[in-house]
């Protein structure tokens, strides 16, 4: 390094390099200019400048100093690696491999470009060369532990588990035979193993097994052990001893329902989603009553029954299982028992013993059949029971009858009302939702939980305003108005980009979906600095699980909420594109006089020139307020300072020149993550649809009949395609007719319309759904498409549907509608905007009133939304008494104790 | 009716999000990372009947110290569910692994001064005493208790297996950068009340 120069800046050299390692920047920078004062043109002085300067905030003059020292020297590695490292440090990976990768070139053997090479192929999971890299660095170095194991792992990732474990073993062999040292046992016991999970990754669970066994005694992790030589076991069908060491689990803990499957499966009984036979039944029953007499205190053994009891033996054992809960008060029993609630007939049951619970406790005071008295509070939770079990079967005014009771019963206890807003939201008030939940707020201001439930409602209620402000009470973070972004609160972001797409307001909800997108962006980063530290700390197993979370990372529900809904809004934004600010001009000057017109301009070029000007000195100013801080942040690391969000209502996002091609970019994502969820499909139709790719909508169509042939959605698809499809204009080039062509054999592949026309597939689709809510407005939407002149018989199609009332057997009460209210509204949306046909939009809207007398949506009488109603004026007091104000940091609000809002 | 077992990988966006909700101090994924790439066995959580994570414990080692011991970041279990004596099972678990597992010879934890309900749980029914007060520990300039609970008698000489590499050397940095601004200062957290009065 810097060979080329003399003694003293040779040794000047040699400092910039330190300074940079020890980010002591400025100092590195005036030995930089030291030289650079004798030698301007030093090809690696310029590049380690540049480096430096990056460092500092200072991008752009750091590039240009690199490429010019690199030109200036092209045969230097220093120049090629740090051009290596600077793209790295702008997470551009792909060319900082290949400036590595030249640096190579010259000086094949340098470890620290082949280590800084290796991490950045684990990152972009480069794994053939990866195991390349890390051959070279084990055979230039080894004697060096990290470097066995980085070679293992890097074999293992690139599946090749029993090239992982030779390796392993070879590395043992270096091993002294009283290894590990006290200090190092941890370590050891880690990589023994992840060699046992290698064995049996590579199919060889003998070998596993034997090897746990030989090891024991090295292994620090007892319990990890324990579950892995049980799991072995049942793998290896040695049921009796799989069986024993799950009992032996269980004994531990008997609460991880991991162990109970494992026991379950050591016993041969196979649990497959509640369709036991008699016969199983009957194993399982006795398994756990056995359980139960070893385990009296375990609440598993209690509540796993549950679930395979038939009928007549679960009426008893729930309510033996409920009573001691109920008197107790855990507010999550409804929660646990929820499961059940699917199961035919369960539902029911659970009514009955608790409608009867609640009789007996008002009398007597106590449980039927039972002479020993509850406390009052028994009542209260039983009250809480039964309001939660009708809201669940969509009883809502017995559900509301239960929680007001329980209030009246005992109005302190604040889970009554958040319970009482969460009713009111399933029954479509969200905003009498939103003020229970800031009432229930209100009753404890320390318990950010209640803080975060209230937020949650407002924004369901599209109060955003109102929801930030709370949040805030919890988030403030010095000058910031909220953490919640740099903290990656993602529930928080979808909310609140939900509650602006359905106000319409695009940007701001674009600019939250995707905040959300780069937290999983962030995250990906994240894994960098682990590729060493793992391997150091030897912590393997967790680190391939890591990195293999890694790669199905951007299937998580956060992103895929995101992604779905970003772009549904590049959707809106291609079909109704907000006017540009060039086009908003051109409306403003029409009408204009030439003269005036040609004032306009001349004001405007000035204006943009000093707007520019005052940007390039606000630019000027950042870079110099970085350069302090990054004195000042000395050895610690300087974090870059926050730079303001120039665009924080998203009208940047706005103004995106190719929504669809943005779309796209989340879509291939949706499609690689996603694959098995329908609306990635029927979103990928939309898009290609919009772009005219008739092929890939085709491809799309045909997933998406895979995933959901029944769905309505799917059928308006299929319609809309071959009605676009027939109506383009004869192709006239080559490539059209092969499209055409090929559309044209596919078409078999749609069953539901063939030999058929397309308005008597629509119509055979209605007759075989013609119970369904759903699938009438797909049938309708669909009519209107094809035969426009036809809409009297869509509305027709709409308006006669007949709703159901439930019988009360399953999962629903007795009597309530079957339709949802979801369905129904968007029902009225296909009235209002796709028939434009008002009356009927009224007719129907007064008919949903009914039905769901609790919807805002539909101005029920029940519902906030109708003056006059209870909720109307509960809202409306609760309003009154808001605003949570000024307020103290992070939730500690002894001001604010004594401002209750208790009606 | 609620699971507790070991924390995956899997489980720590769940965990990030059980947190969000429940606690003032909060930390990126990172963090999260950090901990489970650290000490994988000191990460529990709480899973309902329906598969969510409605509570978890987030533990480390402090290694730097002359004595081996634990040290509790987080634990949270959400309002909805409490009365079930999840922080104690999880807590315990946690506690169980550091001495198993790491050799800890006591676990130490910050808890606000005004959080009673925590404090109760901490020394009723886990056993920690306080060993001293951090005067404006907290973010909004709250005091913490510092509270320590000794898991074991001392190991006679030599078997003890305190758990720093050794092979610490040139090339090996330090610990990754968390990204949690003084993310060893102002990290504890307890739910409010998991004994809750009706």
């Amino acid at each position: 390094m810097g060979s080329s120069l003399p003694p003293k800046e040779a040794n000047l050299f040699k400092l910039i390099a330190k300074s940079y390692e020890t980010k002591q920047y400025k100092k590195g920078l005036k030995a930089a200019d030291q030289i650079l004062k004798k030698f301007p043109e030093h090809g690696e002085t310029l590049a380690m400048k540049g480096l430096t300067l990056n460092c500092m905030d200072s991008k752009a003059e750091a590039y240009e100093l690199v490429r010019k020292g690199l030109k200036n020297d092209l045969k230097s590695h220093v120049c090629w690696h740090v051009y290596g490292l600077l793209y790295r440090s702008d997470r551009e990976y792909r060319e900082a491999i290949k400036c590595y990768r030249n640096a190579l070139r010259i000086d094949p053997e340098n470890i620290q470009i082949l280590r800084d090479l290796s991490l950045l192929q684990a990152q972009m999971r480069d794994l053939g060369g990866y195991v390349e890299t890390c051959r070279t660095l084990l055979t230039l170095k080894p004697n060096h532990r990290n470097y066995w194991i980085a070679f293992a792992i890097a074999h293992h990732l690139n599946k090749e588990p029993s090239k992982a474990v030779d390796i392993l073993i070879a590395y043992e062999g270096t091993l002294e035979e009283d290894y590990p040292p006290d200090n190092e046992r941890y370590e050891h016991s880690e990589m023994l193993l992840y060699k046992i999970s290698l064995l049996e990754e590579a199919g060889d669970l003998e070998k596993a097994l034997e090897e746990l066994n030989n090891k024991l005694v090295k292994i620090v992790d007892k319990l990890g052990a324990k579950e892995i030589q049980a799991s072995l076991l049942l793998k290896l069908h040695r049921y009796k001893e799989a069986e024993k060491s799950y009992v032996n689990l269980l004994e531990i803990n008997s609460e991880n329902h991991r162990y109970h499957e494992g026991l379950k499966k050591s016993l041969g009984i196979s649990v497959e989603n509640g369709t036991e036979g008699v016969d199983t039944v009957t194993k399982l029953t006795d398994l756990y009553s056995d359980l139960q007499r070893k385990y009296p205190k375990s609440v598993a053994m209690k509540r796993i029954p549950l679930d395979f009891l038939e009928i007549g033996s679960f009426r008893s054992a729930v309510d033996e299982y409920m009573r001691p809960l109920l008197r107790k008060g855990v507010p999550s029993l409804f929660s646990d028992l929820k499961s059940l609630y699917s199961q035919p007939g369960k539902a029911h049951v659970l009514e009955e013993i608790l409608l009867g619970y609640e009789s007996s406790l008002r009398m007597n005071g106590s449980f039927p059949g039972s002479t020993e008295q509850e406390p009052p509070s028994t009542l209260l939770w039983t009250l809480f029971l039964l309001g939660q079990h009708f809201d669940r079967r969509h009883a809502f005014d017995k559900a509301l009858q239960k929680i007001n009771e329980a209030i009246l019963h005992t109005p302190t206890v604040i889970d009554l009302y958040l319970m009482k807003g969460r009713i009111f939201k399933h029954a479509g008030d969200a905003l009498a939702a939103a003020a229970l939940a800031d009432e229930a707020r209100s009753m404890d201001l320390a318990d950010r939980f209640l803080n975060s439930e209230c937020v949650k409602r407002m924004l369901q209620a599209d109060q955003v305003e109102q929801a930030e402000k709370t949040a805030s009470l919890f988030t403030k973070d010095g000058d910031q108005h909220n953490n919640l972004y740099d903290m990656q609160c993602m529930w928080y972001e979808l909310a609140s980009g939900d509650s602006y797409y359905r106000q319409g307001l695009l940007g701001k909800a674009l600019k939250k979906y995707l905040a959300v997108e780069k937290h999983y962006a962030d995250m990906v980063e994240d894994q960098f600095d682990f590729h060493t530290y793992c391997i150091r700390k030897m912590t393997l197993r967790a680190y391939v699980h890591m990195l293999r979370f890694q790669d199905h990372l951007h299937s998580h529900r956060f992103f895929h909420q995101a992604a779905i809904s970003a772009i549904r809004c590049y959707l809106r934004l291609f079909d109704s594109p907000p006017k540009s600010a060039a086009e908003e001009e051109e409306a403003a000057m029409r009408g204009m006089a030439p003269a005036e017109k040609k004032k306009l301009r001349q004001k405007q070029r000035k204006e943009a020139a000093r707007a520019k000007k005052q940007e390039a000195e606000e630019k000027l100013k950042e870079e110099e307020a970085a350069f302090s801080s990054s004195n000042k942040g000395g050895k610690k690391g300087s974090q870059p300072p926050k730079t303001a969000d120039t665009d924080p209502d998203g009208e940047k996002l706005l103004q995106v020149e190719d929504p669809l091609g943005e779309a796209t970019k989340y879509l291939k994502l949706l499609q690689d993550h996603s694959s098995e969820v329908l609306e990635t499909h029927l979103l990928a139709f939309e898009i290609y649809m919009r772009k005219k790719k008739y092929l890939l909508a085709l491809q799309a169509l045909k997933r998406q009949l895979k995933l959901g042939l029944e769905s309505p959605d799917v059928h308006r698809c299929i319609i809309r395609f071959f009605n676009d499809v027939d109506n383009l204009p004869p192709p006239s080039t080559d490539s059209g007719k092969l499209v055409n062509s090929v559309i044209e054999l596919e078409r078999s592949c749609f069953k539901s319309i063939e030999s058929k026309t397309l308005l008597q597939a629509n119509e055979s689709f209605l007759n075989m759904n013609k119970d369904s809510l759903r699938h009438r407005a797909a049938a309708a939407e669909v009519l209107f498409l094809l035969a426009p002149e036809q809409k009297s018989t869509a509305v027709e199609i709409l308006e006669s549907s007949v709703c159901s009332h439930s019988a009360g057997g399953g999962e629903i009460a007795e009597g309530v509608p079957s339709w949802g209210l979801k369905d129904c509204c968007l029902v009225y949306d296909i009235f209002s905007n796709t028939l434009k046909d008002l009356d009927a939009a009224s007719r129907w809207k007064s008919r949903c009133a009914d039905l769901f007398p609790f919807s805002t949506f539909f101005n029920g009488v029940k519902s906030s939304a109708t003056c006059g109603s209870e909720n109307y004026t509960y809202c409306r007091k609760m309003q009154a008494s808001q605003p949570p104000g000024p307020l103290a940091a992070n939730g500690h609000l002894p001001d604010f104790s004594a401002l209750k809002i208790i009606s | 009716m609620v699971c507790i077992r070991q924390a995956t990988v899997d489980d720590l966006l769940a965990m990030q999000t059980c947190n969000l909700m429940c606690l003032p101090e909060n930390y990126q994924m990172k963090y999260y990372f950090y901990h489970i790439l650290s000490w994988p066995q000191l990460l529990y959580v709480a899973e309902d009947y329906n598969k969510k994570i409605v509570g978890y414990v987030l533990a480390k080692m402090e290694e730097d110290s002359s004595e081996c011991h634990g040290h509790i970041t987080s634990l949270a279990v959400l309002r909805t569910h409490r009365k079930l004596g999840l922080a104690t099972k999880l807590m315990n678990a946690a506690q169980r692994a550091m001495e198993e597992v790491f050799g800890a010879e006591y676990v130490s934890l910050h808890v606000r001064k005004s959080n009673r309900a925590a404090f109760h749980l901490y020394t009723e029914t886990l056993g920690y005493k306080i060993h001293d007060v951090e005067a404006k520990y907290y973010a909004d300039g709250e005091d913490a208790f510092d509270m320590r609970k000794q898991l074991k008698k001392k190991f006679t000489e030599g078997k003890s297996h305190p758990t720093k590499t050794s092979l610490e050397n040139a090339e090996s940095s330090s610990s990754p950068d968390t990204n949690v601004k003084d993310g060893d200062k102002k990290k504890v957290s307890t739910q409010k009340g998991e004994k809750l009065d009706t």
